[in-house]
């Protein structure tokens, strides 16, 4: 198998990986065994273009647009199935390469309907029509049938199924499969006629899809687009990405919240995000609206002698909380109160429940829900 | 019969090496189409998603998910069929459909209903017609002994001198000296890329990783290719000899043969033929009374060219969706579940136990001046005998056009052959003089490839004729890369009247897309599809100038 570069090579004792060199656009440059060479281009800023690669995925070679010239070989070879061996000598652009990147530029832009989608669409939503610009591939040339069909009948909430715009590069399907472990999606038919579907055809709420988004965030075109954030296209302002912690559960993914003026317009995920990499959650992803939601608390209420709830300052609600708790300690005894901790906390307030249930009423009546 | 029940099927097949296939068969044999419930069912006991097994269903064109559609006639409407009335045969069957050449260009037109093959000249055709006999003075290596009597039963192998190869080898020499002879013998791939089958041996038993598996090349899907047909059909137990010898060589204990869907018949042969050689120890627990085990399997394709190409057949026996794998690592590494795996052609094999008994000297010479052995070439189209022959390597072209296969018909002459099926494009005019081994055929831009040979007089219409081409290319692309993927489609388009209709601007479009197909496709198809249009621009401008010119008087 293939390696990614950045999982490290299972050993039992760890001997630091051998390091290799190869000659990279006339430079030597060093490399570890087991690195495509689209990784090492990238440490090496080369930019090398390319629209199926997402670094987080298996290797998989459809678009072509990462080839680079390989000595002793006569066709270019895609850099992202290239595993690097010593020695070898690349080069990353030549009159060569640069027509045939323009050329498959200018196919895929005969197969689509739109080049320019809303950068709401998505985190790489623009990478095609960037791609494009680039190699100035808008000419019209190698018009013909347009490939894709749009699922305009799937009325789910949160993703557009818009694959008319849809250019075949498997990353959806791939980061449904390989981050998410869902299987919800598949590639049916073959060669042009290829369409991106779930089993028998339905729609996304009969298959095996949560919702998560990331075949959104991984889409090049636009073609599967965020249906949350492109519903607030109209929202005057630029779009300002603020770097956060989702607020859902103790796994604490990072996200990039976009606002427009004071209002949330949508989440990316981070790429960098320690702890998910990319990966979110339906919660994390799409469930935002609570933020703005008139039915929201933004003080503590507590319940007057009217029997209705009052807004009312911190320590007056902390002290009717404590008074109520102490009544419960005194009239029933210490085993009358059992504690269960939210899945959605992180480890530091669980701890604090624990301790609290613990030290405070001395019990150990204590759980956790996810253990449910 | 019972009809067997969903728990049947899965105990039949649930323990068997590579079972998807043949649990997708079972049920569209039994219910006549693959129904959603048996989709959900077979997903189910094979722990697989549902949505990749409903993927990959629809890759494969013979799956049908109407009920009914397994029956339903299959009409090969391929680049030789289109010449012998295929459209009218297609026309009068109710509810036929076209399908892609399934190798009968010697005999058509082929219907496919059910898993029986209707060709035109004869109702249920059960075998492919014998090869003819060569001219005098010509030695063959894997049609010498097929014309025998009773040659595919056990009994008629033997009498031919079947199954002397095997126990000679397995007594006689250690497995390197088999690897030795092979090399020697310079015998070199026939299923198209022509790499010397020694190297890939040795490649194999040097490999580390068990359970070995040598695998059968016998999805011949290439259009106007119909040699390994006859060779199984007439020929079946030295299939089997030659694939133990294989694991002999290099310490495999298993193997498949991945057999084309549209050969139904064969299908049924080479069952037969491995039940026979297991009852006689010629395969299974103690090959030949040794502690040598080989167990032998036979896998069904579903209807896709690509599953051909070996890393692509290999995704498909193991249920995966059958897109080519990227290589490195190669399958002599990286094969049958990621262990060594050998992958040959049938011609490729069946001309191992030959070699053991005669030598490789003898193999050797069998060819034209320095060229080493013969290649088996399957003729159609316009030619007075159609069929298949082995030839000497280095034969020349014409020679077999005319002295062996009787030239064009009366009054005609040779307007264009194809190369290696369709994949080697046209060679035309003065190029048709060329001597049939690869250098020779390189050097005119094609190649032999795996020996299919079209023959077109000159009252045919190039420009149809490419179209023809371009469009099993599109038909048949998998999907997986763009320049293929778009670029058969933008091609075929351009042969069918779309695209600019500036004669410059339609050469610049499809020499850019060929060229770009070519040097960046991820695997042989792309590679290979453009070689049509680059034959056509390059033997028939005129024409091009005619098509091009002419549907800008019709767009007005
Ligand atoms: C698109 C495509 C289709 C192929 N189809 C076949 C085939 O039908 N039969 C075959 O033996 N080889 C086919 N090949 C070649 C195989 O990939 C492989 O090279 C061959 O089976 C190796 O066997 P050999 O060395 O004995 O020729 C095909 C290759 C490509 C690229
Ligand atoms: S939203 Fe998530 S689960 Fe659903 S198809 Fe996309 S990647 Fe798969
Ligand atoms: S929908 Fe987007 S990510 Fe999926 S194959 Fe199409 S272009 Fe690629
Ligand atoms: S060249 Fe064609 S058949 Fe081969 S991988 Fe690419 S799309 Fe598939
Ligand atoms: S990034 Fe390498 S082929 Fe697409």
């Amino acid at each position: 198998m293939i390696r990614r570069a950045t999982e490290e090579p299972v050993t039992q004792q760890p001997t630091p990986p051998a390091i290799h060199t190869l000659t990279l656009d006339g430079e030597e440059v060093s490399f570890t065994a087991g690195e495509t060479l689209i990784d090492i281009t990238y440490r090496h800023h080369k930019d090398v273009p390319n629209l199926c690669y997402d670094p987080r995925l298996e290797p998989f070679g459809a678009c072509r647009l990462c080839i680079v010239e390989l000595e002793g070989a006569n066709n270019p070879v895609a850099s992202c199935t290239t595993l690097a061996e010593p020695n070898m000598v690349v080069t990353t652009r030549t009159a060569r390469l640069e027509t045939h990147r323009r050329v498959l530029m200018e196919m895929v832009a005969s197969e689509n309907r739109d080049i320019d989608v809303d950068p709401l669409s998505g985190y790489a939503s623009q990478q095609m029509r960037e791609l494009v610009d680039q190699y100035d591939a808008r000419t019209g040339r190698f018009q013909g049938e347009q490939s894709g069909t749009s699922r305009e009948d799937d009325d789910n909430p949160f993703i557009k199924r818009d694959y008319d715009n849809c250019i075949s590069c498997y990353r959806c399907v791939r980061v449904c499969a390989e981050q998410e472990g869902d299987y919800a999606i598949s590639v049916m038919n073959r060669g042009f006629d290829t369409q991106i579907t779930t089993e028998f055809e339905g729609l996304l709420v009969d298959s095996a899809c949560t919702f998560c988004g990331q075949c959104i965030q991984t889409c090049p075109t636009g073609a599967l687009a965020d249906l949350k954030a492109l519903a607030n296209k109209d929202v005057p302002g630029e779009t300002v990405t603020t770097r956060t912690i989702c607020p859902y559960c103790g796994v604490g993914c990072t996200v990039d919240v976009m606002t427009r003026g004071e209002q949330i317009v949508g989440v990316l995920p981070a790429m960098d995000g320690p702890a998910n990499e990319g990966a979110l959650c339906v919660k994390g992803q799409f469930a935002f609206d609570f933020v703005h939601h008139p039915d929201r608390l933004a003080t503590p209420l507590v319940r007057g002698d009217d029997g209705e709830l009052h807004e009312a300052s911190w320590d007056e609600a902390l002290d009717r909380a404590a008074t109520g708790f102490r009544k419960v300690l005194d009239e029933h005894g210490r085993h009358s109160v059992y504690g269960v901790a939210s899945g959605r906390a992180p480890t530091e307030a669980c701890y604090m429940l624990q301790r609290f249930i613990r030290a405070g009423f001395g019990t150990n009546q204590i759980d956790n829900c996810s253990r449910a | 019969m019972n009809t067997p029940t969903n728990q049947e099927l899965f105990d039949a097949w649930r323990h068997e090496p590579a079972p998807l296939l043949p649990l997708l068969h079972a049920f569209h044999d039994r219910d006549g189409y693959l129904s959603e419930g048996a989709m959900r069912a077979i997903a189910k006991e094979l722990r697989l998603p549902l949505a990749d097994l409903f993927g990959t269903v629809t890759f494969y064109h013979h799956l049908s998910r109407e009920p009914g559609g397994h029956q339903a006639p299959r009409v090969c409407t391929g680049p030789v069929c289109q010449l012998k009335g295929a459209a009218q045969v297609l026309a009068s069957l109710d509810g036929a459909t076209s399908m892609p050449c399934p190798g009968r260009c010697d005999d058509p037109v082929p219907v496919l209903v059910g898993d029986k093959v209707f060709t035109g000249a004869e109702l249920d055709r059960a075998r492919s017609p014998l090869p003819p006999p060569p001219p005098d003075g010509i030695d063959e290596c894997v049609f010498a002994a097929i014309r025998a009597t009773a040659r595919d039963s056990i009994e008629g192998y033997r009498a031919s001198g079947g199954y002397r190869a095997l126990p000679t080898a397995i007594e006689k020499m250690r497995p390197g000296e088999l690897l030795d002879l092979v090399d020697a013998s310079q015998l070199a791939g026939r299923g198209g890329a022509g790499f010397p089958t020694g190297r890939k041996w040795r490649a194999v038993a040097d490999a580390e990783g068990t359970p070995k598996t040598i695998v059968c090349n016998a999805d011949e899907g290439e259009p106007g290719c119909f040699k390994d047909r006859v060779l199984m059909d007439h020929d079946p137990h030295a299939v089997i000899e030659s694939m133990a010898l294989a694991a002999y060589a290099t310490g495999a204990s298993r193997g498949f043969i991945y057999l084309r869907y549209e050969y139904p018949e064969t299908y049924r042969l080479l069952a037969r033929a491995i039940a026979e050689a297991e009852a006689a120890d010629m395969i299974g627990n103690a090959v030949c009374g040794t502690g040598f085990s080989f167990h032998l399997y036979l896998r069904r394709g579903a209807g896709a060219y690509i599953c051909g190409e070996e890393t692509s057949l290999l995704n498909s026996l193991e249920g995966k969706h059958p897109f080519p794998r990227n290589r490195p690592p190669f399958p002599v590494t990286h094969g049958y579940e990621n262990l060594p795996t050998v992958v040959n052609n049938v011609e490729t094999l069946v001309s191992v136990p030959p070699i053991v008994v005669h030598g490789a000297d003898w193999y050797r010479d069998l060819g034209l001046s320095d060229h080493p052995g013969t290649k088996v070439i399957s003729l159609s189209g316009d030619i007075k005998r159609p069929g298949n022959y082995e030839v000497p390597i280095g034969l020349p072209l014409m020679s077999l056009l005319q002295d062996w296969a009787g030239g064009p018909g009366e009054g005609r002459s040779v307007q264009a052959v194809t190369m290696a099926g369709l994949s080697g494009g046209f060679l035309a005019g003065e190029d048709l003089d060329v001597a049939l081994d690869e250098p020779s055929i390189r050097a005119k831009g094609s190649f032999l490839g795996a020996g299919g040979i079209m023959v077109f007089d000159d009252t045919r219409d190039m420009i149809d004729v490419a179209h023809s081409a371009m469009e099993f290319f599109a038909h048949e692309s998998c999907g997986k890369c763009f320049p293929c993927r778009i670029g058969t489609r933008r091609l075929t388009e351009r042969l069918n009247g779309a695209g600019p209709d500036d004669v410059t601007q339609w050469v610049d479009e499809v020499s850019d897309i060929g060229e770009t197909m070519k040097q960046t496709s991820a695997c042989g198809l792309g590679m290979a599809a453009p070689l049509i249009t680059e034959s056509l621009m390059k033997y028939f401008p005129e024409r091009v100038t005619e098509h091009v010119g002419n549907r800008r008087g019709a767009n007005r």
